[in-house]
């Protein structure tokens, strides 16, 4: 019945067709600036390069005090460190020292520096017998039931022993033995082995916070009693929603001409977990800097905020895109077979699908801690034949190691907020499917894929998944901990054993420090020539700033959530939009 | 009717039971725990650091002992402790339920707002301009996904109008304007697809009511066609309605993560998340818990109001 009076629509969708197609027809071919964003990442990566160098300018003198910066952050479940691990917790508690850095640029790269927040000298006795002394008059915040008192050397030690068997500072503390209270602002750390360079294993987040007894005492714990000696003191911790950190008006140290520091009076970390969120706060100003995973997305937000400024930082190795392999499983014993997979892969289309060509080539571990300190020698001719796009070789090393014809391989993979692993899956399956490999790709629970990645549970045969990373330049965690024998899988992914290996990094670890650069050379040489895993390509990190924010750049802590430096001497102009230190409003 | 209502109470405990292992077997089929996944990238510890972890946690006893014990809190009115932030289950619950409810009550009154008015000049204009436009809006509500409204909603807004719904939520009775600032284009975009099935089932009940017998008898009668259509078609056809309501306001108590997320309103959608995510074992069991008893809570409610909405029903 009336069935006839539905051909209304037909005009209807005609017309809306037609002014569709006739707009369309309006608009001119795509230009470099508009178009296809295919076209543009060359010329867009080189504006990249001349209008936002890796190091960004010196943020003028003097600062103004103020305001409330704020950036996102993922989740935070507890904001408590005998509970959870984040990195944003050392805006709250301070670890004993911190990464001055300027890692990244070729002349310091060699000599690492290191911020002396809460000790001030240390002095090896011997390599298993290290002395630390405190800095004098670094008060806990002034809250009960602490109440501002000082902190001294039995609260290291405290924290020392409450958070060496907590999982998430396990692998540094464990380094150490026993700490001594010498006096009351000199600890003696015993070590478990000897390390000459035990200093540097102490830096960043990752290394036991230092908490007050009668904090963690006390009622609710600290996550009811979040005290700390820290730049800030956590005023409100909402979960799912986000954190508001003010400033600690005693913070101990100081801006280099002697000025005090925090600059910013409070600090709101919003918990975050979508990246159009993240780009649409940041588009209001409800965000004063963020973290962009890609070059698209940071495109797409530089049209719309264009007096962005943005820190482009070469990543020293987190986030490679790799792939692990069952070395104890044939075909993956067979170095042949590694190295012809390795080989099957040509990374430069690797980078081009995962960022638009914006990443560099990556080898068995941080080219700087192979003493390869310009980014221009971060090429395929300093990580060698292994890692060079050559598919015939490949084929011949296949049939060198009996397998002529392929074998079926299994690839896992997840995706992960951030990643495209998903076009790098099915980039290696093509890659692999040229010298006769047949690749069946398996998706995984993200969840699962991390505990996979992270060798809780082991895989079939391979794992697109990161390489295995450090915290901070540290050959220890990076290399050490990551392929020694000795190490369990939660630490050597793959239970790499070569004995060989073994060896070099024994030397490594015994020497007091002069050898050490030609001994990593000489892991990274033989590390090159094993591939125990495929390693790819790494992508920058960009850290975006509006225009009204001055944030040093440190080229380590480059972000300040990850490392407590750059909140403390980020600051706003009076451009910035008035903000009250507001609880949040549940 | 008594009788009735105290079958149904055990009907109702049985599923709560067997929701409660049902949801406590799934999660421990998990792959992971909530000590690795509190784990960042660059941390190793050893095998033994982990069990010590776990032992400390408790989430290395046997299965059933857990649960044993988990049930015997559940049954004292205690949903235990998060095993990531340390606090109770139910007050973790109780802060996120707040958001929830709000967004899902207003979601909910636009989404009838919206349904209930184009539905009935729907059905009593039926196949004419405006039942094809309405029927054309309720296909594209249903069409149009809440992810990428939410996001699309969230990416427009920002570019073109400079403003998003703040972050941060506020109770009504607290900050109503502020309130309405956060929750009203979240519950707009829930309300739509809401609006679209509601609207389709207010129209085709009415439909079917409109060609009853005692319809006719009404309109006999010499009532006017708005006294048929609202005084005595409406309130029959509302039932499967209110059904589907019922059914979609339990649903939407745990099921607006997405737009929780795009809009960062910490609900109980999003707690839920991050429990998954976490492997938070005793939120997730505590929490899927309490909506299977507000789903059983809600469903006995729609069947008790069935014989208010029409007399002839009778319970036995």
């Amino acid at each position: 019945m009336n069935r006839h009076r539905l051909w209304f629509l037909v005009p209807l969708f005609a017309g809306l067709s037609l002014s569709a197609a006739h707009a369309q027809g309006q608009k001119p071919a795509p230009t470099e600036g508009e178009g296809a964003f295919v076209y543009v990442a060359p010329s867009f990566i080189k504006e990249l390069d001349t209008k936002f160098p890796a190091q960004p300018p010196v943020p003028p003198s003097p600062p103004r005090y103020g305001g409330v910066l704020q950036f996102p952050t993922p989740t935070i479940r507890a904001f408590d460190p005998t509970v959870g691990y984040r990195a944003d917790f050392a805006l709250v508690w301070d670890t004993l020292t911190e990464w001055e850095a300027t890692w990244y640029y070729p002349e310091v790269q060699r000599t690492p520096v290191i911020r002396k927040t809460l000790v001030t000298s240390w002095e090896m006795k011997d390599p298993s017998t290290w002395i630390f002394k405190l800095r004098q008059g670094v008060k806990f915040h002034n809250r009960p039931p602490v109440n501002g008192r000082e902190m001294v050397a039995e609260d290291v030690r405290y924290s020392y022993e409450l958070l060496k068997d907590k999982a998430q500072y396990a692998n540094r503390a464990a380094l150490v033995k026993t700490i001594a209270v010498v006096d009351k602002y000199t600890l003696r750390f015993e070590l478990r082995q000897p390390d000459p360079k035990f200093y540097l294993n102490i830096v960043d987040s990752l290394s036991p916070v230092v908490v007050p007894r009668e904090a963690v005492e006390a009622p609710g714990g600290l996550a009811e009693n979040p005290i700390g000696t820290g730049a800030f003191m956590l005023k409100e911790f909402v979960p799912g929603e986000g954190a508001l950190l003010v400033k600690n008006p005693d913070y101990y140290l100081k801006d280099k001409d002697g000025r005090s520091l925090p600059y910013v009076d409070g600090v709101r970390l919003y918990f975050t977990k979508d990246a159009s969120t993240e780009t649409a706060l940041f588009r209001t100003r409800q965000l004063d800097l963020m973290r962009v995973s890609t070059l698209d997305l940071l495109y797409a937000l530089m049209k719309t905020v264009p007096d962005l400024g943005l820190y482009r930082v070469p990543s020293l190795g987190w986030g490679d895109y790799g792939l692990a392999f069952a070395i104890d499983k044939p075909p993956f014993n067979d170095v042949r077979v590694r190295q012809a997979l390795s080989m099957a892969i040509n990374r430069d289309v690797i980078a081009e699908v995962i960022n638009r060509g914006d990443a560099t080539l990556y080898g068995p571990f941080p080219w700087v801690m192979a003493g390869v300190t310009k980014r221009a020698d971060y090429s395929y001719a300093n990580l060698g034949p292994n890692y060079q796009y050559n598919p015939k070789r490949a084929r011949e090393l296949l049939a060198a190691a009996g397998v002529p014809n392929g074998f079926d391989l299994e690839i896992e993979w997840a995706e992960f907020q951030g990643w495209t692993y998903g076009e790098y899956a099915q980039l290696l399956a093509r890659f692999f499917s040229d010298v006769g490999i047949r690749v069946k790709l398996k998706q995984l629970e993200t969840s699962t894929w991390i505990a996979k990645g992270q060798g809780i549970q082991p895989f079939a045969q391979a794992l697109a998944v990161a390489s295995p990373i450090g915290a901070g330049p540290s050959f220890m965690d990076w290399v050490y901990l990551r392929y020694h024998s000795s190490m369990p899988k939660t630490m050597n992914r793959e239970g790499i054993s070569d004995p060989k290996l073994d060896e070099l990094l024994a030397k490594w670890r015994q020497d007091s420090g002069d050898k050490r650069p030609a001994i990593q050379k000489a892991i990274w040489d033989h590390l090159r020539e094993q591939v125990y895993r495929i390693t790819t390509i790494v992508p920058p990190h960009y850290r975006v700033t509006q225009s009204y924010v001055h944030a040093g750049g440190n080229p380590y802590c480059w972000f300040p959530g990850y490392c407590n430096y750059e909140a403390k001497t980020a600051w706003l102009t009076e451009k910035a939009p008035a903000r009250k230190l507001d609880k949040f409003a549940q | 009717m008594w009788s009735y209502l105290a079958r149904r109470v055990l009907q109702g405990l049985l599923v709560l039971w067997l929701v409660s292992l049902l949801t406590f077997s799934l999660v421990h089929i998990l792959p992971g725990d909530v000590i690795v996944m509190q784990l960042d990238q660059a941390a190793a510890p050893t095998p033994e650091v982990l069990a010590r972890a776990r032992q400390e946690l408790g989430i290395d006893r046997p299965l059933f002992e857990q649960y044993r014990t988990w049930m015997g809190g559940v049954l004292q009115g205690d949903l235990g402790r998060s095993l990531t932030t340390r606090r109770p289950v139910m007050q973790e619950l109780l802060k996120r339920v707040n958001l929830t409810c709000h967004l899902a009550v207003l979601s909910m009154a636009i989404a009838l707002l919206i349904a209930v008015p184009i539905g009935i000049l729907s059905a009593v204009r039926q196949d004419t301009a405006t039942d094809y436009v309405g029927r054309f809006v309720a296909v594209l509500g249903l069409s149009l996904p809440d992810f990428w409204l939410a996001t699309v909603a969230i990416t427009f807004l920002a570019i073109w109008v400079g403003w998003i719904p703040p972050v941060g939520f506020a109770p009504i009775w607290v900050d109503p304007e502020r309130n309405l600032s956060q929750l009203l284009i979240p519950a707009g975009i829930i309300g739509a697809r809401l609006a679209a099935v509601s609207m389709r089932m207010t129209r085709s009940s009415l439909l079917e009511v409109l060609r009853q017998d005692y319809i006719r008898t009404a309109r006999a009668k010499g009532r006017r066609e708005r006294g048929v259509v609202l005084g005595h078609a409406l309130k029959n056809a509302l039932i499967p309605v209110i059904t589907v309501l019922g059914q979609q306001f339990s649903v939407l108590l745990g099921g607006t993560v997405i737009v929780e997320v795009i809009f960062l309103q910490p609900g109980v959608g999003s707690l839920m998340l991050d429990a998954v995510q976490l492997r938070d074992y005793t939120v997730i069991q505590g929490a899927v818990l309490f909506f299977a008893v507000v789903i059983v809570a809600v469903n006995l409610l729609i069947d008790m109001s069935y014989a208010w909405l029409d007399p002839r029903i009778r319970f036995h």
